[in-house]
């Protein structure tokens, strides 16, 4: 893990990324604990719509309510929802990747043609239908991105499980003189861990996405808490009078999906024996 | 880069425009170009009772009266109509050019058929809950038509006003095309429509109601309404109808084009259920009443564009508000009857809103929530989707709700399905009295004016005091038209009805 | 049995997971058809008006006779009639879908036209400041939404710069292809972003990767020009990904762009999804999932296809 960060650091894309990931995740943090310069929630109606100062830096919205505190409020929401929904759908991906693959048959067949028929399904209508029918909310937003992504974890985990199960390396390696064990964890890690680590990395990004679009319509974060694709909303009516609404929350949104896609890459790049040994 | 394609291609596009124009000479280019953000969603007269539905159809069916500007009724089908002096018998002449848009006359038996099929309860016509008080209608010769009456009943006449008592061919009833065709007797006729995207409507030259002065409506659907300001400002569009009061006075800065607004009959209002927990005690819904600073969510939520409003929303018959319970906010009070009510600490509960209807819910919701927590009640905000919306609200499944409803002229008509003991919609409202319920009656049957405006009043006091929902404020209707547009005059029903009377003078 | 083989066979089950997953869901969605059209109004019916409704709109079986109806139709061709245009399903959809598909025509040229020459610009200069260049513009791209992009492009062009985006009725590129490019141009611009993004990156590692390959190598030693060899030997070779990536891009963009759509105010498949499915129109609902579940399926298939007609490696074995 440390190795890995290590790695990560001297990466250019990576260090870039790692910072730019750092600086949100501690906005994240102390927006969603409450270290914010103003409640994001207080209203101070007089105060409506003021254009960035040195007392409300990001401006006010409608309510009075500041903008720089609702952003970091926001990115806690977008990254709790995010996290939430991509380890449950890592999750879920990978004990039903894995049991497919080890059960094979029928189980096999009748997990991954389900991941077939969510695939071929529209993700944001997907999203959309299964907020509409439990009522939106943050733990909805969470369910519905879940299901959205666990196809994709399904795939990415089975393939690599399907050659443990078949234990082909296992024979290539031994014929090395490695150990079984040893065999299996390399194994594990290389084939297994390592694109998942770069899914779930990629995939945050993803549901950063995918959580602003459906609070853009509506039908995730509610009111009066922020989440980053609710501002964008909030501001669209609003972007002749009060631009800055549009401009903090887009930027935010931008560099936090940005961030995840450095990782990502750096990930990759790291991770992949491929690319290791020619790096090597 | 791409601001030069944009406007090099807008060159071409133009010069295109012109030739076509003129190739085809003058008659073809004046279909005025119309857009709205909600579609109708079907073209029964009888069934469709959303308002995108009705403004759509009303420029094509009529009535047998309708509301000018004012809200007064003026003739539309009938020519002239009168009361018997019990206010039992309605008898009304048809007016004598009225045809439909195949060119027969519109007859007293098309009137009947339109009546009844309206209350044949197996077409499912919404608006049949207004004429149950219909006992029989006699049709004596061929220009007249008598409604029998169960009783005195006054504003019969306001329900008259409503496309959802349009009079359509009783040939077409017979032949089931009611829904699938359209012919009416109205300015415009159907061409075509395809819902969610656009509409085409073509003047009716023989309209019994005047001439009118453009050839057609092109109408399109632009689902967002900042979308449909940005075709305003290209000038792709003549006519907007605008919902969003944020969209709205952004209209008249910009440069070429101008804004109608009118006050509208429908109420923004806070709903409370007085069956649900604290919201069963009187003085707790009193202290709601009294921590809500009407103004200042009209000032936050539709930018200050509206009136507060008690809860008859019509000039004739409203109230002046210092007479009613606590249209001043006054926390201190608010906070003694909460006591006295034995909540002093306060409650939690839900509100509930639809998402984007109306676009200013989620706002409304919230500054009520802020304003609320000053007496320690505690509000969740729940948006839904509209239909989730409305399949809880029939269904008194909420603890509050924000609310925009409809309204009429006559106070009768509009709240009778709540405020009587066998309104449709008392089971919505949960809230009754014997004072409100007699004083609905009374109203029903009064035909003099000062007698019922006094009735009425009484009524409106009354339920301001005990309030069931908190009254709030009503906005404007808003048309965003380019500076070549005349003659459109807003009404308070948000009716586009006035589009026959436009003309267009570049 | 071969792959694709076996993706043909897995179809029809698939599609039929589909509507079965489709028909429940929406009608597990709160309200319905009645209510969608009288809304609160609909508090007024009587019990016999009520039902007299669900009658009409095909309400009053239960799901299994519904779905049995529904799904017999399909089979025949025939996707039912939706409630809201009182039209077949399928004539509204191929009224909606040319807009989508030119929609996603449009993205797909402009980001081969910029992502192509872009990434192979960039691998032929690798690690020089223009590299850099490209591939941040190409990192910024990808990691900002498209309907950001969209209202960022909304804004920056009517504030910024006063030219007002084409937003009125919509004209088909059959009635007037200048007024619709006109219309067509910024929600291009706006889905192609981020596709040209993925093409910049793909293209130019798989570039980078050929670059460094033996045959590329030996050519170069043989004597044959640089710029011979990046365009005899190198791009067809580094196409394949470039195609696979568009491929699958294209695929998802016949789904409709829900939210650049709206933004937009285009009449496309997504909107109409999202409007059949806030009126309940459950027929439409139906009938448009499964249509772009079909095209995205077919669209996967051939970008398999053509992935291992155009790659000699690649044999589709058990994968």
């Amino acid at each position: 893990m440390t190795a890995l960060l290590k790695d990560l650091t001297r990466h250019p894309s990576g260090r870039i990324g790692l910072i730019t990931f750092a600086v949100f995740l501690i906005a994240a943090v102390l927006g969603k604990t409450g270290f914010t310069p103003y409640d994001p929630l207080i209203q101070d109606r007089i105060a409506r719509l003021q254009g960035p100062s040195a007392a409300h830096w990001f401006g006010t919205d409608l309510f009075g309510r500041d903008v720089f505190s609702r952003l970091m409020d926001g990115i806690g929401q977008s990254f709790i929802i995010s996290f939430f929904s991509v380890g449950i759908a890592s999750l879920l991906g990978a004990v039903l990747g894995l049991t497919a693959a080890w059960f094979a048959g029928l189980w096999d067949g009748a997990v991954m043609r389900f991941m077939d028929v969510l695939l071929a399904f529209p993700a944001i209508l997907l999203a959309l239908l299964i907020i509409t029918i439990f009522g939106p909310g943050t733990w909805t937003s969470v369910l519905a991105i879940a299901i959205v992504y666990t196809p994709i974890f399904t795939r990415v985990v089975r393939g690599p499980a399907l050659s443990l199960r078949r234990r082909d390396f296992v024979d290539a390696a031994r014929t090395f003189g490695s150990s079984r064990r040893y065999i299996m964890t390399r194994h594990l890690a290389l084939n297994l861990v390592a694109p998942l680590t770069v899914q779930i990395t990629l995939a945050l990004a993803w549901a950063l996405v995918t959580e602003a679009g459906l609070s853009f319509l509506g039908l995730g974060t509610q009111p009066p808490n922020a989440s980053l694709g609710l501002m964008l909303s909030d501001a669209r009516n609003l972007m002749e009078m009060a631009p800055w609404l549009l401009w903090m929350p887009a930027v935010a949104l931008m560099l936090a999906v940005l961030s995840f896609n450095l990782l990502g890459d750096a990930l990759r790049d790291i991770l992949d024996p491929k690319t290791r040994r020619r790096l090597a | 880069m791409s601001k030069m394609i944009t406007k090099s291609l807008g060159t071409v596009g133009l010069a295109v425009i012109l030739s076509t124009t003129a190739l085809s000479g003058v008659s073809m280019a004046e279909n005025l170009k119309v857009a709205w953000s909600q579609d109708a969603t079907g073209l029964d007269p009888h069934k469709q009772t959303a308002f995108s539905s009705i403004r759509f159809l009303e420029l094509m069916y009529e009535p047998l009266v309708r509301l000018d500007k004012d809200a007064e009724i003026v003739p539309a089908l009938a020519g002239s109509w009168q009361f018997n002096d019990e206010a039992t018998v309605l008898t009304m002449k048809l007016d004598e050019g009225a045809k439909f848009h195949d060119g027969s006359a519109v007859t007293p038996a098309d009137v009947k058929a339109s009546f009844e099929r309206i209350l044949d309860e197996e077409v499912g016509s919404a608006a049949r809950a207004n004429f149950t008080a219909i006992t029989s209608i006699d049709t004596p010769d061929d220009m007249t038509v008598v409604f029998n009456l169960d009783g005195p009943n006054v504003p019969f006449l306001t329900a008259l006003a409503s496309v959802n008592a349009a009079i359509v061919q009783a040939s077409a009833i017979e032949a089931g095309t009611i829904g699938t065709e359209v012919v009416g007797s109205g300015p415009f006729k159907y061409e075509s429509w395809t819902p969610n995207s656009s509409a085409t409507l073509v003047a009716n030259e023989d309209w019994h109601g005047g001439e009118v002065a453009i050839d057609g409506l092109d109408i399109s659907v632009l689902p967002d309404e900042t979308s449909i300001l940005a075709a305003l400002r290209s000038k792709q569009v003549d006519f907007a109808l605008i919902n969003d009061p944020f969209v709205a006075t952004l209209i008249p800065q910009a440069s070429g084009l101008k804004l109608a607004k009118a006050p509208v009959l429908s109420y923004h209002v806070l709903q409370l259920n007085p069956s649900r927990g604290p919201l069963t005690e009187q003085k707790v819904r009193q202290a709601i009443s009294c921590a809500v600073d009407r103004q200042d969510v009209l000032d936050t939520a539709l930018l200050g564009e509206g009136a507060v409003t008690g809860p008859l929303t019509m000039a004739a018959y409203a109230t002046p508000q210092d007479q009613l319970f606590c249209y001043q906010q006054d926390l201190e009070k608010a906070r003694q009857l909460m006591a006295e009510a034995g909540f002093a600490d306060g409650f939690d509960m839900n509100i509930m809103a639809a998402t984007g209807e109306p676009p200013t819910a989620a706002s409304e919701a919230q500054v009520l929530q802020s304003q609320l927590s000053e007496i320690g009640i505690n509000l969740t905000i729940e948006m839904k989707e509209l239909n989730v919306y409305v399949d809880h609200w029939l269904k008194a499944d909420f603890d509050m709700a924000v609310a925009l409803n409809g309204g009429k002229p006559d106070p009768y008509t509009m709240y009778n399905r709540y405020w009587t003991k066998d309104g449709n919609l008392q089971k919505v409202a949960n809230y009754i009295d014997d004072d409100l319920d007699s004083l609905m009656a009374q109203g029903r049957e009064e035909a003099d004016p000062a007698k019922r405006k006094e009735i009425f009043q009484s009524f409106e006091k009354h339920l301001a005091e005990v309030s069931p929902w908190v009254w709030l404020y009503t906005g404007y209707s808003y048309a965003g038209t380019q500076d070549y547009v005349d003659g459109f005059e807003p009404t308070p029903t948000g009716s586009l009805f006035g589009l026959a009377n436009v003309s267009v003078n570049k | 049995m071969s792959y694709p083989i076996k993706r043909l066979l897995v179809f029809p089950l698939v599609m039929l997971g589909v509507s079965v997953f489709v028909f429940i869901s929406i009608r597990l969605v709160p309200g319905d058809a009645i209510t969608a059209m009288l809304g609160t109004e609909s508090g007024l019916l009587t019990p016999t008006q009520r039902d007299a409704l669900r009658a009409y709109f095909g309400l009053d079986q239960n799901w299994f006779i519904q779905f049995w109806r529904w799904f017999a139709g399909v089979l025949q061709g025939d996707f039912g009639i939706s409630t809201t245009y009182g039209k077949p399903v399928m004539t509204i959809i191929w009224q909606h879908f040319p807009l989508t598909l030119e929609l996603a025509i449009l993205s797909m040229l402009i980001a081969l036209s910029i992502g192509i020459p872009a990434g192979i610009y960039a691998a032929t200069h690798k690690d020089r400041p223009s590299d850099l260049i490209v591939r941040i513009v190409a990192m910024f791209g990808q990691s900002t939404p498209s309907f950001v992009v969209g209202l960022l492009l909304i804004y920056l062009l009517s504030v910024g710069f006063g030219v007002l985006p084409e937003m009125g009725t919509f004209v088909p590129i059959t009635e007037d292809p200048l007024a619709n490019l006109a219309q067509m141009i910024l929600p291009a611009i706006t889905l192609g972003t981020a596709f040209a993004a993925a093409v910049i990156r793909m293209s130019r590692s798989t570039m980078l990767d050929i670059l460094q390959e033996d045959y590329v190598r030996t050519a170069r030693s043989k004597g044959m020009s640089r710029r011979r060899v990046i365009w005899r030997h190198a791009l067809p070779n580094a196409l394949i990904p470039v195609i696979t990536l568009s491929g699958v891009e294209f695929g998802y963009l016949l789904g409709g762009a829900v939210l650049v759509e709206q933004i937009f105010a285009l009449p496309g498949l997504g909107r109409t999804v999202l409007d059949a499915i806030l009126q309940r129109d459950y027929a439409l609902v139906q009938g448009s999932v499964l249509f772009i579940a079909f095209n995205f399926m077919v669209v996967n298939l051939l970008v398999d296809l053509a992935y291992a007609a155009l790659d000699p490696r690649i044999r589709f074995e058990t994968k």
